[in-house]
């Protein structure tokens, strides 16, 4: 019964496959507390390490520097400073927002660590690094980090 | 010429079907800040660090991004292994590796699951399985584990009776073991009349999912003597990851782990196993797999382990002690759990397990841990050095 | 991104549904595939040990010598194992939830190579280990190359 079996094709075959995943990600406490204070206050808080002083914005709950539990709630004002930023050009499925759009690293006041989100309100073309930025958040909110629906220029 | 390597310090979270207040990193750290508590050392002492993720089972991807911050090991050397069901036994396997070479002095071993974030799209959706290959019909580790029962019954004569007498000395182990995740108080009627899931696996003979993390730190002769008066050395160590081919060839109930402990038992020089090894803390997922698993690692002859049962051999404080832990039926975070097997045999070393201690000097403890189709990782572990 | 809350939950947890395609090359498998759109189960033979495998591969996993050889399985085989599943499970072709009639058998084939399949006689009772069964197989404009081309294993009378 055995053959080379030269009457089935060798041609190469491409399966098609989709991965289908639906992952449910946990904020902890930690990331709850800070989410529910943008939700609930509109406030834009940080965790300071007992250890080095530095203010983490977002909050983690132990300094990577140190490995110390961090307990020190600070309540920042929002307003900020550029630290990095792009222009995203090109589409991609899901992307959170139509482009072209700007996200940067805000560097908040009275933080030690950068915050990534949207700039908006501001001349794609005109956006510098070390510019002045300030939180607007939606009307409606839900405990999620796009509460805040994108960092503005500021006076 | 190799180091000889102990394992200093072991941290394991209890175990949880779910964890809500932490995140994976977060619960990373709680394995990480217990292990470096029992080696009573601290993160500035670690050099290496090993990180285990079965990322498709947590959706974490790109974990050390998260992990290595929260757990304060940023700058440290390190890596991410994963190897589905064995990520913790080849993530161990790596770190004992690491340390044996000389070149670190304390390696950090780390492995976590947190299906409580992918329950749901990994343990019915087929996540195992290959897509093409298998990808067709509803492959997943319980209808694996259905077939391997129903040839192991078929060829043994064993009834489902005798799975459930495994099950519920499973969970007597567990009821003494404070960090396992299921202690349910069962009986074999309980087990008997429990929801059938693929004959003969019933819901409670397959292992749960869990969120759980657990960490190991493995150092050098030298180092290892001057941190703890209670090390456990490592007396050898091997990964066989030829599974789905080995077991699927010509019998369908087989695993590689008789392949993977003669290797092993060859090196260590062991002939008589159950006499020579007195914990065993081996990776079974379903309840039937325990009865395989004790037939490969040389405990009684193919097909004769249900007999065991039957006379009441099996258990903490009895002839055979198997899985003192409750095992994987109790608690699974399935990348981690062959780190769990390892954390679980060092405390029997050690002497440390608490309610679940086997009674009696334990000179040898044997860990694995299983993945896939068949795969095993072996870890010998020893009093004496 | 919608936070996973019906009522108020003491902690945030997001979902993050996602489909993400992928096209795997089986490149010497192929034939394999080819075969199945032409009604036969094809697998590679080992010269040395002489075992057929499925899946084929281009080299034997135990004694990794190249594996040139191809052969027909036949269509019919012996039953290794048979079970349904009792619970609603995924189907991974469309990832509903579904219920599932048919047992899952795994299949010993003529050729000596094994596989997995469905079976058209549902009541498991009758169903035994070694029992002779034969691959029916889906009209040929249905068959995708696929292990479910073959629609069911039928029992035959010895």
């Amino acid at each position: 019964m055995s053959h080379h079996l030269p009457e089935i094709s060798d041609e190469p075959v491409i399966a098609e496959v989709i991965a289908h995943t639906n992952f449910l990600v946990s904020t902890g406490a930690t990331g709850t507390r800070f989410l529910k204070e943008i939700r609930d206050n509109k406030k834009i808080m940080g965790l300071k390490c007992p250890g080095c002083s530095k203010v983490h914005v977002p909050p983690r709950l132990h300094c990577p520097t140190c490995f110390v539990k961090m307990t020190e709630w600070v309540e920042l004002s929002g307003k900020g400073s550029l630290t990095s930023y792009t222009v995203v050009r090109y589409q991609e499925p899901y992307m959170p927002k139509e482009p072209p759009y700007a996200y940067g690293v805000i560097q908040m006041d009275g933080a030690d660590t950068g915050l990534a989100h949207f700039l908006g309100e501001v001349d794609l073309d005109k956006i510098k690094i070390g510019m002045r930025l300030e939180p607007v958040f939606k009307e409606e909110r839900e405990g999620s980090i796009l509460d805040i629906d994108y960092f503005k220029p500021s006076s | 010429m190799a180091e000889r390597i102990a394992i200093v310090g072991v941290g394991q979270t209890i175990h949880k079907s779910r964890r809500p207040d932490v995140t994976t990193a977060e619960l990373c750290a709680e394995a990480v800040e217990a292990a470096l508590a029992d080696a009573q050392m601290t993160m500035k002492d670690i050099d290496h660090v090993v990180l285990g993720s079965f990322e498709v089972a947590d959706g974490y991807f790109n974990p050390d991004k998260w992990i290595i911050p929260e757990i304060g090991a940023v700058g440290k050397a390190g890596f991410e292994i994963q190897n589905v069901g064995t990520t913790g036994g080849v993530t161990a396997a790596a770190s004992f590796n690491l340390a044996a070479t000389g070149m670190f002095d304390a390696v950090l071993c780390l492995a976590w699951q947190k299906m409580d974030e992918a329950a749901g799209a990994f343990s019915r959706g087929g996540g195992g399985a290959n897509e093409y290959w298998m990808g067709q019909f509803p492959m997943s580790p319980i209808t694996n584990f259905a077939r391997r029962a129903y040839s192991y019954i078929d060829r043994s004569g064993c009834t489902e009776e005798h799975i459930a007498m495994v099950r519920v000395k499973q969970d007597q182990c567990a009821m003494k073991n404070p960090c396992a995740q299921l202690r349910l108080g069962l009986t074999i009627e309980k087990v008997m009349n429990d929801v059938l899931l693929a004959w003969p696996i019933r819901r409670l003979h397959m292992c749960p999912t869990t969120a759980g993390a657990a960490a190991v730190i493995v150092c050098p002769e030298a180092r290892a003597k001057k941190v703890t008066d209670k090390p456990v050395w490592v007396e050898d160590w091997f990964t066989c990851h030829q599974g789905g081919a080995l077991t699927m060839a010509e019998d369908p109930t087989a695993s590689t782990l008789r392949y993977a402990c003669d290797v092993v038992y060859k090196r260590c020089g062991i002939t008589n196993p159950l006499k020579e090894i007195q914990a065993w803390e081996v990776y079974e997922p379903a309840s039937p797999a325990e009865l395989r698993w004790m037939e490969e690692v040389g405990i009684c002859d193919d097909y004769t382990a249900w007999k065991l049962f039957e006379q009441g051999k099996v258990g903490i404080d009895k002839e055979i002690p198997f899985n003192p832990s409750g095992g994987v039926t109790a608690t699974n975070p399935i990348g981690c759990t062959p780190v769990v097997r390892l954390v679980e045999a060092a405390l029997q070393v050690r002497g440390d397990a608490g309610e679940h201690q086997i009674p009696g000097k334990i000179e040898r403890a044997l860990a694995t841990g299983y993945g896939g189709q068949g795969e095993n990782v072996i870890m010998m572990l020893r009093k004496t050095a | 991104m919608s936070t996973d809350q019906k009522q108020e939950q003491e902690f945030i947890q997001f979902r993050y549904p996602r489909q993400v395609p992928y096209q795997h090359s089986l490149g010497y498998q192929s034939k394999f595939a080819n075969g199945l759109k032409q009604g036969r189960i094809l697998a590679t033979k080992c010269p040395v040990c002489g075992r057929c495998t499925i899946p084929p591969r281009i080299v034997c996993p135990f004694h990794h010598v190249k594996q040139t050889e191809w052969v027909d399985q036949g269509q019919r085989g012996r039953l290794v194992s048979a079970f349904k599943i009792n619970f609603p499970m995924f189907d991974p072709r469309t990832r509903e939830l579904q219920s599932w009639e048919t047992p899952l058998v795994a299949v010993e084939l003529e050729g000596g190579a094994s596989m997995d399949g469905w079976c058209s006689e549902l009541d498991t009772s009758k169903l035994k280990t070694g029992m002779l069964l034969e691959a029916v197989w889906r009209p040929e404009e249905e068959r995708q190359g696929r292990g479910d081309d073959i629609l069911h294993w039928k029992p035959v009378e010895e």
